[in-house]
C-alpha cells in the first residue's frame, strides 16, 4: 500500500518537558492506523503537531512523499488533513449546517449559497452514511451526532487523512458501532484514518496497524494480526500487568459513617435517595454499583455534607450529625474525590502546588496565624514531595492544573485528599477517563488507605472497578438499595440483575 | 402634536451616536473582545473631529479624522488584549481613563486654558444639500437629517446582512464563539480580532465625532456623557444582533429626548431628576434583560495559540 504520511524524528517540548521525543510515525492510504498510549503519552501532542496547532521543536513531516511545513490548521486543511478533536470544535450557537460550511474557502462569492452547499453536504453524508439534521443547533443534537458533524466537516473540506482523537470516549456502545461502520466506509473509499485510543478492545477491532507511544516516545508499530491485548497493554505501560487481585477484607472495624433510612428528593428516580441505609466501617471498601444517575451523586453529597437529607439519620463515628456542611465533614476527616475533577475537584487556573494545599492552608506548617500568612517555601517543598510521592507528571509544580492530563489531575486530588489521613474517603468515579496505569495507581492508593484503617465509599459506574477493589458491594437503583453482597466471590449475575432493577 | 413629532425627531438624533457606539461594541464582542473603553474612544474621536473640522472647516473631514484617531488609540487596546492576552476589562478601563484625559490635554494645548468658547459649523442636513424645503413631519424625519444619520442606519442594515448572510460574517462570529474551533478551520483568529478592533475604533470615533460635528457646535470635556456605557447596555439589550441593537438605541435615544423635553416643560421639579431618565432606563433594562446570557461564548477570554 502507498504511503500517505510520514512523520520523522518529531520532538515537541513544552518548557523543560518533552511531550514528544524523536517520534517516527507513518500512515498508508486506506488504512486505520491506531496511536495507542496512556494519557499523557503524547498522542494528542503529536496529532496537534500534524494539524499545525503546535510547531514541532524538531523533526519533519512528509505528505505523499513531499516534505511539508504545516504552520497552521489552515495549511493542514489545505493539505487534506482533517481532525476530529477529543473536545469537539463545534460552535454551539450555530446550526449543524453553519458549522459544516464554516471557514469554507473552496467556493467563490461573498454570500452563502445555502441551497448549493446543502446539496453538496447531503451528497457527502449519503456517500459515507453520516446522517445529520442540518438545521438543528449543535446544542440540540446528541454527542454521537456531533461527532458525525465533525467528520462531515472534515470531509467537506476535502480531507484525505482523518485524525480521530479518542473518538469513542464520549459515545455509547451503539454509537461506537455506528462510528466503526463509518470508519470502514471511509477506508473503503481510500481515505486514511488515524485512530487515537487507549481502549484495547476497540483498538484490536478497528485497526490495521498500531503504533504504541509511551512517555512521549514511540515504542513500536505492529500489525493487528500479530498482537494481542495483553501484549499491547504491556507495551503501553512498559511493564507486566499482573491481573490484580487485591486481598478482600471481611471483618471491618467500627462504622465510620452510618446512614439510616435517608431520604432526599424521594420522588426523583434519578436524582434522589429513597430510604437508604448503609454503613462504612474502618478498613473496608464499600462499593456502590449501579448505572449512572440512580442517586449516586446525591449519596456522595450527603456523606460529604454538601446536601442535607430530607429525613433519616446519619451517624458519624458514633455520633449523630446535626448540621450538614462540607467544612464540618472535612473537620471530621472526610475526604472526597469528586465525580468531576475539573468542575469540583480542582481549581484549574491555580497551580499544582496551590491545589495540593487548598484544604490545609490553616495548618501551622503551611501558614502562620491560621492561614493569615502563607509560608510559600514550606508549601513548595511539601508540594515537591507530593509530586514525587504521587508521581504527578507536570512541567513544574507551578503549572496550572487545567493543563495537566486527566490522570495527573486525579493524582493531584489524591495527594490533597489522602495526605490528611482521612477516616472516610468518598471516591466517586475515581478512574473515569484514566488509562490503565493511572487507574491502577488510584486503586493501589485506595487499598493502601483502607489498610491504614480508613473507610472507603467507592461510587462507580464501572462494574469491573467495583468488583476489583470492593470488600462489600451495594447496588443502587432509582435511589434505592437493591441488595448487598460480599466482595469475595460476588454473585456477578445476581448483581447485574440488581443493577437493572430486577 | 408638535410635542410628539419633535420628540420623535429628537429621538432619532439622539439615537445616532448611540448606534455608532453600539455597533462598535457589537463588532468588538462578536470577535470575543468585550470593550468597556468606548467612552474613551468616543472622547478622543469627539475632540479630533472638533479640532479637524475647526481647522479645515469641513465637518466630514473632521469625522474621518475622529475615526482615525480612535483607531490609533484602540490599537493600544488590541495589542494588549489580543497579542499580549491581557485582561480586556483592565485595558478597557485604561482607555477610559487615558483617552478623555488626552483629549482634554490636546484641547488645552491647542486653544489655551480659559479662552473663549470655540465653535464650529455643524454638518448640513440632506434637505439643505438637495435644496428641498422640508415642512411636513415625514419629510423632516427622512430628509432633514445629516449624512451621518443615514450612514448609521446604512451600517445597521449592512451589519445585519453581514452577520447572517455572508461567509465572512459567519467566520467572524465563530471567532467570538469558539476561537479554537475557528482556528482549526483555518480562520485567522488573531487577524479577525485586529480587524474587529479597527472597525470598533473607527465606529466609536465616528460616534464621538458626531457629537461635535452634528449635535453641538463645541467641544467640552465629558461630552460623551456615559454614552459609551449605554452602548454597552444597548448591545446586551439588543441581544447582540444589529436589528436588536438599533431598537435598543432608539429606546435609549427616546429616553434622552424625553428627558430634555421634560426638563423644559416642567416647573418645580429639579432638572437633574429628568437627567436621570436615560441612566435609570439603562439600569432597569439591564436588570430585566441582562441576566440571560446570550452573548458570544468566549467573550472576554484571551485566545492563546499553543495552550494545552
Amino acid at each position: 500500500m502507498q504511503e500517505i504520511l510520514r512523520m520523522e524524528h518529531i520532538t515537541k517540548r513544552f518548557g523543560d518537558m518533552y511531550a514528544n521525543r524523536d517520534i517516527n510515525f507513518e500512515v498508508r492510504r486506506g488504512e486505520v492506523h491506531t496511536l495507542l498510549g496512556e494519557n499523557g503519552a503524547g498522542k494528542s501532542t503529536l496529532m496537534n503537531v500534524l494539524f499545525g496547532l503546535y510547531q514541532p521543536t524538531e523533526g519533519s513531516i512528509y505528505l505523499n512523499g513531499n516534505k511539508v511545513k504545516i504552520d497552521s490548521p489552515a495549511q493542514a486543511v489545505k493539505l487534506g488533513i482533517g481532525m476530529v478533536h477529543q473536545h469537539f470544535m463545534l460552535v454551539e450557537a450555530m446550526t449543524v449546517f453553519e458549522n459544516i460550511i464554516l471557514g469554507d474557502r473552496n467556493t467563490k462569492g461573498v454570500f452563502i449559497d445555502r441551497d448549493a452547499r446543502r446539496k453538496e453536504i447531503l451528497e457527502l453524508s449519503q456517500q459515507y452514511g453520516l446522517d445529520v439534521e442540518m438545521d438543528k443547533p449543535i446544542t440540540e443534537i446528541a454527542v454521537g451526532a456531533q461527532q458525525r458533524v465533525e467528520i462531515l466537516k472534515a470531509l467537506y473540506k476535502g480531507a484525505e487523512l482523518l485524525v480521530l482523537d479518542e473518538p469513542t470516549a464520549a459515545l455509547t456502545d451503539i454509537e461506537v458501532e455506528g462510528l466503526f461502520q463509518i470508519i470502514k466506509k471511509l477506508t473503503a473509499e481510500g481515505k486514511s484514518v488515524i485512530f487515537i485510543s487507549h481502549k484495547m478492545r476497540e483498538v484490536l477491532h478497528i485497526s490495521d496497524r498500531i503504533t504504541i507511544l509511551r512517555a512521549g516516545e514511540s515504542v513500536c508499530t505492529l500489525n493487528r494480526e500479530e498482537t494481542t491485548g495483553e501484549d499491547l497493554a504491556n507495551l503501553m505501560i512498559g511493564r507486566e500487568l499482573v491481573p490484580s487481585q487485591y486481598k478482600k477484607i471481611e471483618d471491618a472495624g467500627d462504622a465510620v459513617i452510618k446512614l439510616t433510612d435517608v431520604d432526599y428528593c424521594k420522588e426523583s428516580k434519578h436524582n434522589g435517595l429513597n430510604g437508604v441505609s448503609l454503613s462504612v466501617g474502618r478498613g473496608e471498601i464499600v462499593g456502590i454499583a449501579g448505572v449512572d444517575g440512580n442517586g449516586q451523586s446525591q449519596l456522595a453529597q450527603v456523606v460529604t455534607g454538601v446536601i442535607t437529607p430530607d429525613s433519616g439519620e446519619v451517624d458519624m463515628k458514633g455520633s449523630r450529625v446535626a448540621k450538614f456542611t462540607p467544612n464540618g465533614f472535612i473537620i471530621e476527616k472526610v475526604s472526597h474525590i469528586p465525580e468531576d475533577r475539573n468542575k469540583m475537584g480542582l481549581i484549574g487556573s491555580m497551580s499544582v502546588m496551590d491545589n495540593i494545599v487548598l484544604k490545609t492552608t490553616e495548618l501551622p506548617e503551611f501558614s502562620s496565624g491560621n492561614g493569615l500568612y502563607l509560608k510559600k517555601k514550606a508549601i513548595k517543598e511539601y508540594a515537591e514531595q507530593m509530586q514525587k510521592k504521587y508521581d504527578i507528571r507536570c512541567a513544574s509544580i507551578e503549572q496550572e492544573t487545567r493543563n495537566l492530563s486527566g490522570g495527573n489531575q486525579q493524582k493531584v486530588i489524591l495527594a490533597r485528599e489522602l495526605e490528611s489521613d482521612p477516616d472516610l474517603l468518598v471516591a466517586v468515579h475515581p478512574t473515569r477517563g484514566l488509562d490503565i496505569g493511572a487507574a491502577r495507581f488510584v486503586h493501589d492508593t485506595m487499598i493502601a488507605a483502607r489498610d491504614n484503617g480508613c473507610g472507603v465509599l467507592l461510587i462507580s459506574a464501572d462494574f469491573d472497578e467495583i468488583l476489583e477493589v470492593s470488600d462489600r458491594i451495594i447496588v443502587m437503583f432509582e435511589g434505592e438499595i437493591m441488595g448487598e453482597y460480599s466482595g469475595k466471590n460476588p454473585p456477578i449475575n445476581e448483581i447485574s440483575l440488581a443493577m437493572a432493577g430486577k | 402634536m408638535e410635542f410628539v413629532t419633535n420628540l420623535i425627531l429628537a429621538s432619532v438624533r439622539m439615537a445616532t451616536p448611540l448606534i455608532f457606539l453600539s455597533l462598535a461594541e457589537l463588532y468588538s464582542q462578536r470577535a470575543g473582545l468585550v470593550h468597556i473603553g468606548l467612552e474613551g474612544l468616543a472622547a478622543i474621536g469627539s475632540l479630533t473631529g472638533f479640532l479637524v473640522s475647526h481647522i479645515t472647516g469641513s465637518p466630514i473631514v473632521g469625522v474621518c479624522a475622529g475615526a482615525m484617531a480612535a483607531i490609533l488609540v484602540n490599537m493600544i487596546y488590541a495589542y494588549a488584549t489580543v497579542t499580549l492576552c491581557a485582561e480586556q476589562i483592565v485595558y478597557g478601563m485604561a482607555i477610559n481613563i487615558f483617552a478623555p484625559a488626552l483629549a482634554s490635554f490636546i484641547y488645552r494645548v491647542y486653544f489655551g486654558a480659559g479662552s473663549e468658547l470655540v465653535q464650529v459649523p455643524l454638518m448640513t442636513n440632506l434637505s439643505a444639500l438637495l435644496g428641498i424645503n422640508a415642512d411636513s413631519f415625514i419629510a423632516k424625519l427622512f430628509l432633514e437629517q445629516t449624512l451621518m444619520v443615514y450612514l448609521a442606519y446604512g451600517l445597521v442594515i449592512f451589519t445585519a446582512i453581514y452577520f447572517s448572510k455572508t461567509k465572512s460574517g459567519l467566520n467572524y462570529k465563530a471567532v467570538g464563539e469558539y476561537p479554537r474551533a475557528a482556528a482549526t478551520l483555518g480562520i485567522n483568529v488573531i487577524g479577525v480580532k485586529y480587524i474587529a478592533s479597527i472597525i470598533c475604533g473607527a465606529l466609536a470615533g465616528i460616534g464621538g465625532a458626531y457629537l461635535t460635528t452634528c449635535y453641538t457646535t463645541t467641544y467640552v470635556d465629558g461630552n460623551v456623557a456615559g454614552r459609551g456605557f449605554i452602548a454597552l447596555a444597548a448591545v446586551i439589550f439588543g441581544r447582540w444582533s444589529a436589528g436588536g441593537v438599533l431598537l435598543a438605541c432608539l429606546f435609549f435615544g427616546f429616553c434622552d429626548a424625553l428627558q430634555i423635553r421634560l426638563q423644559v416643560a416642567s416647573f418645580n421639579v429639579p432638572y437633574q431628576f429628568f437627567q436621570m431618565i436615560p441612566y435609570v432606563a439603562t439600569v432597569v433594562v439591564l436588570a430585566i434583560i441582562g441576566m440571560k446570557k446570550a452573548g458570544p461564548k468566549s467573550c472576554g477570554k484571551p485566545y492563546r495559540k499553543e495552550e494545552r
